[in-house]
């Protein structure tokens, strides 16, 4: 906007005030509904829901499952779509931060008068697709089931490991034959025993690589389990 | 602003005009004295010590009140522009059930649990407020998300209100990281291996990452400090700074007015406009002016203000007894106030 636009603007704008209506008791009015149906619908929400209480939070057993909360599900997702892991860092950080100063420094590079959103098609369309893709990849993530369950067939030695994985979350992150996630956060481990070796695997598992959560709680015992299991996939 | 001069000139003609004020205060205390009494008056205190004029005549609140209260929202808002005031809403409700909560909440990784536990089962309205809080939560980024789409569509960031688009931005930043820190005080599995997993993301962040790691897990490691720095972070820091920035954002909402709908034209009488737009326009602010202030102080006689006698004046002084009446036996209830004003505004109009 130059200097005549700005002016334009600002000369319309007095106008269309004049002719609006007072805040008090127009604007407030609907302001006043509008909360009312808020509180309605969170009254509603809290009354039918409720508020449970998952099992206790539990370093040694790691039975569960990795989920955030629904609104974070789109950038949980961002990071399965994105899967070498060299690129992970872009997946987590970047993206997320090159949109938000995208998002803040808006006013500064969309600089034009138009405001009709059919007359500046460019930022209308952009932010449609925006909407779409958020909501695409948020139900993507509400879907993804979090499977705790390996079919394969095991040798019995290796059937505890087996259990263990299959219980402690590793398959909302990573794919194990059929099972789990593909294409997920963290590599196949479907032949992970023939590409690194049992005590590469262990370390893994103990310290957990990049965005992996540490296991070291599992404990020695069920950490050689499971790493006696990986390593027995090839 | 223009309206302050314009109620103390009518406190002043109410004095002089009303006999029973008159007849009450001392004359010998002269004016000031006339005026608080005025002021007393219609703020219902009718003893000596008149707290709410002392206070007023050091901050002006009622002038501030008043000048907000009646400042103009343009023609055509609508619906819409209810998301903000929505979100203000509940991020409200978020610091009161927050309170309520904080009360019953022990931020120490042994006894969090339990604590929630005790809450959620045997504190009166416990999982109730606690529901109010999850869910809360959940509307606030929707609505959030909403307000600023609203604000995106509608070009509401561009000239003159580009800081109030960075500010919004900020408070969206905060309102997620408030997401990110409450989930993990209930401190059950769920929220104990997605906080993980979320300090690991963090982590793999590219230079500061690992620094901002560790300093939200207080350390290297997920430990017993991490929980209570959580808390820290969710209850006071986050909040407060939301606090601020909304109140900054408020700021200039008022002081540059919030857009119209884009597609709103001002030159384009529609209907029983007039044709005259800009003379119309003057008068039907003087009509609505009027109308505030006749229901915030219960329907004062309000002598028009100088500056804003012109044409228009004459229609104004003709509808001005029918506002009154209505703004006076009204004023408890906005939502047939609004409606007969509404109507009675497009009397005027087509008079005019
Ligand atoms: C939150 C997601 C997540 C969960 C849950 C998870 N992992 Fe991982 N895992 C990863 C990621 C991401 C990597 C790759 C890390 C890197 O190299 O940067 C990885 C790497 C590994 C590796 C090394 C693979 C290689 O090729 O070097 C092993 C082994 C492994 N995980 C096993 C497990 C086991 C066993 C479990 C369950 C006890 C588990 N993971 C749970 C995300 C996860
Ligand atoms: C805690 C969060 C927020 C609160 C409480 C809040 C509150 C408000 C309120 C009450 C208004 C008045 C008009 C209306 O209601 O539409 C407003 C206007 C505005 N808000 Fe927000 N807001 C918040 C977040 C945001 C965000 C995330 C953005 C965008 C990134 C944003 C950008 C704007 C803009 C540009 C305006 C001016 C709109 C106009 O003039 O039409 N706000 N805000």
């Amino acid at each position: 906007m130059n200097a005549r636009e700005k002016e334009e603007y600002l000369r319309e704008y007095e106008i269309l005030k004049k002719k609006g209506k007072s805040f008090f008791p127009y604007a407030i009015m609907k302001d006043s509904v509008m909360m009312l149906v808020v509180a309605g619908v969170l009254i509603a929400m809290s009354i039918i829901m409720g508020a449970e209480q998952g099992p206790k939070a539990d370093p040694t057993t790691t039975t569960y499952v990795p989920r955030p909360e629904w609104y974070f599900f789109y950038l949980f997702e961002l990071l399965r779509v994105i899967k070498p892991p060299a690129l992970v860092p872009v997946a987590t950080i970047g993206i997320p931060t090159i949109c938000m100063v995208l998002l803040l420094l808006l006013p500064f590079y969309d600089r034009g008068p138009e405001r009709i959103p059919w007359k500046r098609p460019i930022a209308t369309i952009t932010g449609i697709m925006v909407i779409i893709a958020m909501a695409l990849l948020t139900y993507k993530g509400a879907v993804a089931g979090p499977p705790t369950e390996i079919d394969l067939p095991t040798a019995p030695q290796y059937e505890k490991g087996k259990q263990i994985v299959a219980q402690s979350g590793c398959l909302a992150c990573h794919a194990i034959g059929e099972n789990g996630a593909h294409g997920g956060l963290g590599p196949d481990l479907t032949e992970i025993g023939s590409k690194i070796p049992r005590e590469a695997i262990k370390q893994s598992v103990t310290i957990g690589p990049g965005i992996m959560p540490s296991f070291k709680g599992l404990g020695n015992e069920d950490l050689n389990a499971v790493a006696d299991y990986l390593a027995s996939l090839d | 602003m223009k309206l302050l001069p314009s109620r103390k000139k009518k406190a002043e003609a109410d004095g002089s005009e009303n006999g029973e004020v008159e007849a009450v205060a001392k004359p010998t205390r002269g004016e000031r004295a006339a005026q608080a009494k005025q002021l007393a008056t219609h703020h219902g205190t009718q003893s000596g010590i008149d707290v709410a004029g002392w206070v007023d005549s050091r901050t002006n609140a009622t002038g501030i009140f008043t000048a907000m209260m009646s400042r103009h929202v343009p023609k055509g808002t609508n619906w819409f522009y209810t998301l903000g005031s929505a979100t203000m809403f509940i991020f409200a409700m978020q610091a009161i059930t927050g309170v309520f909560l904080s009360m019953y909440y022990t931020p120490s990784a042994t006894q969090a649990y339990a604590s929630i536990t005790h809450l959620t089962n045997e504190v009166f309205m416990g999982e109730f407020v606690r529901g109010l809080h999850k869910w809360g939560a959940s509307l606030m980024i929707i609505l959030i998300f909403l307000h600023m789409a609203r604000t995106f569509f509608f070009g509401a960031y561009k000239y003159p209100r580009e800081l109030n688009w960075v500010i919004g931005v900020v408070l969206l930043i905060l309102t997620t990281v408030m997401g990110l820190t409450g989930y993990l005080l209930p401190f059950d599995q769920r929220s104990f291996w997605a906080t993980i997993v979320a300090n690991n993301i963090t982590a793999s962040g590219p230079v500061v990452g690992p620094y901002l790691a560790d300093f939200l897990r207080a350390g290297p490691d997920f430990s017993a400090t991490t929980l209570s720095r959580f808390y820290a972070l969710h209850m006071m820091v986050v909040p407060g700074l939301i606090g601020a920035l909304i109140g900054a954002h408020l700021f200039f909402v008022v002081k540059l007015g919030t857009t119209a709908p884009p597609w709103v034209r001002a030159g384009r009488p529609k209907g029983s406009r007039p044709t005259e737009a800009v003379a119309a326009g003057v008068a039907v602010e003087d009509l609505d002016e009027v109308a505030v202030n006749g229901a915030v102080t219960v329907a004062d006689a309000e002598p028009p203000a100088e500056a804003e006698v012109d044409a228009a004046e004459a229609e104004e002084v003709e509808a001005k007894p029918a506002e009154e009446t209505e703004a006076e036996t009204a004023a408890p209830e906005p939502a047939e106030e609004a409606a007969e004003e509404a109507s009675s505004e497009e009397d005027g109009e087509v008079n005019s």
